[in-house]
């Protein structure tokens, strides 16, 4: 039981000159196992509604559930990728990697092996010893998702992880994504700037509009990968499809149709398309 | 200037400019000396001839050694006080609003009397003797380190240890592992100024009042009319405490690794 369910979630910023209503109710459920991808103009409040289900913020009104239980702070069965890597400066690779393990009372050694393994899957072997400000913003990004990665939750919440990585590196990290997920159901929240990405990875995509944050409309994707068996194939070959290409359409439509910030979401998502 | 040659560079580095600057100063003080009282300003060979007095036969009380020992040893006792004190104030300031309510009033009001005023109080309550200078010091250092790892502690990125939290870090991790390297930087800046503070607070109390140390040395030889030797304590007082920034320096590279490898 890892599902997230948010009902109702209001979210108002103190500011100058009173409150900022940055989500107006906002009713999702994902339901446990579910991968769904948010999508969405800059500000909408995508990185908002992540960090209530991570326990890093409360909502105004509403409530925020994750595996069934009221969210009030962090908790081991979810793990955070964050938009801006943060990753802790002053520890190496290896330690930032094992930092959920050492925290969990894992000793050295045991985790040892694990790191080892997370290294490799992330192509980030020889660099184990390297401090973040020594590595590509890319590779910063694959630390900060083995970081998570490796205590294996049940829910992971990601917010624009592959931003920062070159199309080749993205479209494994994808596929890398896709195993790790298939291997044990785990509930994913994954926020993305492609609408591509998003529709290659996700069950249900959910497009957001801005000014207040509000959900516009759900896709869903998952009985199309089911029938197609989008899982099995490559990421270029599903790309080609008629039906991947439709939907991939109709996510950009509805986007331009959400706001303000349209230039914003198609600059972001041609690189992968062409 | 700016297109200089590698051999122009080597030519004109800093150490060939720093030792013509000591050669030039050496040669302009004995010319100096020469034409002026030397009652007033002391020939290189009367301070060299201080610097051999104090070294061996000794001078207010003690040899040069004694007196140096006693000076760092207090100052670093002192030091040792201010900054055991301060740091663990500083973080508890910087993570709970509580404490910052209890010691910020207590803080804001040390903070403007200078050292020196410190030094009556201290002699009544504690005399002449080193209890005296560790409390002057520990007044006059705390504040320094205080301020800054208060500073530091707030100043850490509020992702980072949000991501420590989603990590699982409690509080010991999250204080170990996080807010003490993230101030880090900024505890060593403090501690720096207050280990500095530290010297200047001790010579100052020395020269008040004292029966060892280079303030001592420094305050009967005004009391002689003693220049070559006032030269001497004072070059003392120098090296000591530029040793001294010297080490904490060493020390800090150490404890912050990551900080040296230049991207
Ligand atoms: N701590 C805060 N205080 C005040 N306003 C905030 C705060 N956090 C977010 N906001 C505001 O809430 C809105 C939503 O921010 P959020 O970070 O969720 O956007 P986003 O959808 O993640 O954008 P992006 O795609 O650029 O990352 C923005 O207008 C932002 O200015
Ligand atoms: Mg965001």
């Amino acid at each position: 039981m890892s599902g997230i369910a948010f009902t109702d979630v209001t979210r108002a910023f103190e500011r100058k000159g009173g409150a900022f209503q940055a989500l107006e109710p906002v009713t999702l459920h994902v339901p446990d196992g579910e991968f769904v991808a948010i999508v969405g103009p800059s500000g909408c409040g995508k990185t908002t509604l992540l960090r209530l289900a991570a326990g890093l913020d409360h909502p105004t009104t509403g409530s925020v559930m994750v595996g069934g239980r009221a969210v009030t702070g962090p908790g081991p069965d979810r793990a955070v990728v964050f938009q801006q890597f943060a990753l802790l400066p002053w520890k190496t690779v290896r330690q930032n990697i094992g930092f959920g393990l050492k925290c969990r009372g894992m000793s050295d050694a045991e985790a040892r092996p694990l790191v080892e393994r997370y290294l490799a899957t992330m192509r980030l072997e020889g660099h184990g010893d390297s401090y973040p400000h020594q590595l590509s913003g890319g590779m910063q990004q694959r630390v900060a998702i083995a970081r998570s990665f490796i205590l294996e939750p049940e829910v992971l919440l990601m917010d624009e992880p592959f931003g920062a990585l070159d199309a080749q590196t993205r479209i494994e990290m994808q596929e890398e994504l896709i195993r790790l997920t298939a291997g044990q159901r785990r509930t994913v929240l994954f926020i993305t700037h492609s609408v591509e990405e998003a529709t290659y990875l996700a069950d249900r995509v959910v497009v957001m509009a801005g000014r207040p944050g509000s959900v516009r409309e759900i896709v869903d994707v998952a009985s199309l990968r089911k029938a197609e068996r989008w899982a099995e194939r490559p990421v270029e070959e599903v790309m080609e499809l008629d039906s991947f290409i439709r939907i991939r359409t109709r996510l950009w439509r509805l986007l331009r149709s959400a706001g303000a910030h349209r230039d914003d979401a198609a600059t972001h998502t041609l690189p992968i398309a062409s | 200037m700016a297109a200089a040659s590698p051999l122009h560079r080597s030519l004109l580095g800093a150490p060939v400019i720093g030792g013509a600057a000591v050669v030039g100063f050496l040669i302009a003080w004995w010319v100096s000396a020469k034409s002026f009282d030397p009652m007033r300003i002391p020939q290189p060979g009367d301070v060299w001839d201080a610097a051999v007095q104090l070294a061996t036969t000794g001078y207010a009380g003690g040899t040069l050694a004694q007196h140096t020992l006693q000076s760092i040893m207090l100052a670093f006792m002192g030091f040792a006080v201010a900054a055991g004190t301060a740091l663990p104030i500083g973080l508890a300031m910087g993570m709970s609003r509580s404490a910052e309510a209890v010691f910020g009033p207590i803080v804001a009001f040390i903070r403007p009397i200078p050292p020196l005023a410190w030094i009556p109080l201290a002699i009544i309550w504690f005399g002449l003797g080193d209890g005296a200078k560790i409390f002057v010091i520990w007044f006059t250092a705390f504040v320094p380190t205080l301020i800054n790892t208060f500073t530091g502690v707030r100043t850490v990125d509020p992702t980072i240890i949000a991501a420590a939290r989603v990590h699982g870090a409690g509080p010991r991790r999250m204080l170990l592992d996080v807010i003490l390297p993230g101030a880090a930087p900024l505890i060593f800046s403090g501690l720096r100024v207050s280990l500095q503070a530290s010297w200047m607070a001790l010579v100052a109390a020395e020269l008040i009042g004292a029966f060892f140390g280079l303030g001592r040395v420094l305050m009967t030889a005004a009391q002689d009319i003693f220049p070559g030797m006032i030269v001497v304590a004072m070059a003392a007082v120098a090296v000591c405490g530029a040793t001294m920034t010297w080490l904490l320096g060493v020390v800090e590279r150490r404890c912050l690794p990551w900080l040296k490898v230049t991207p």
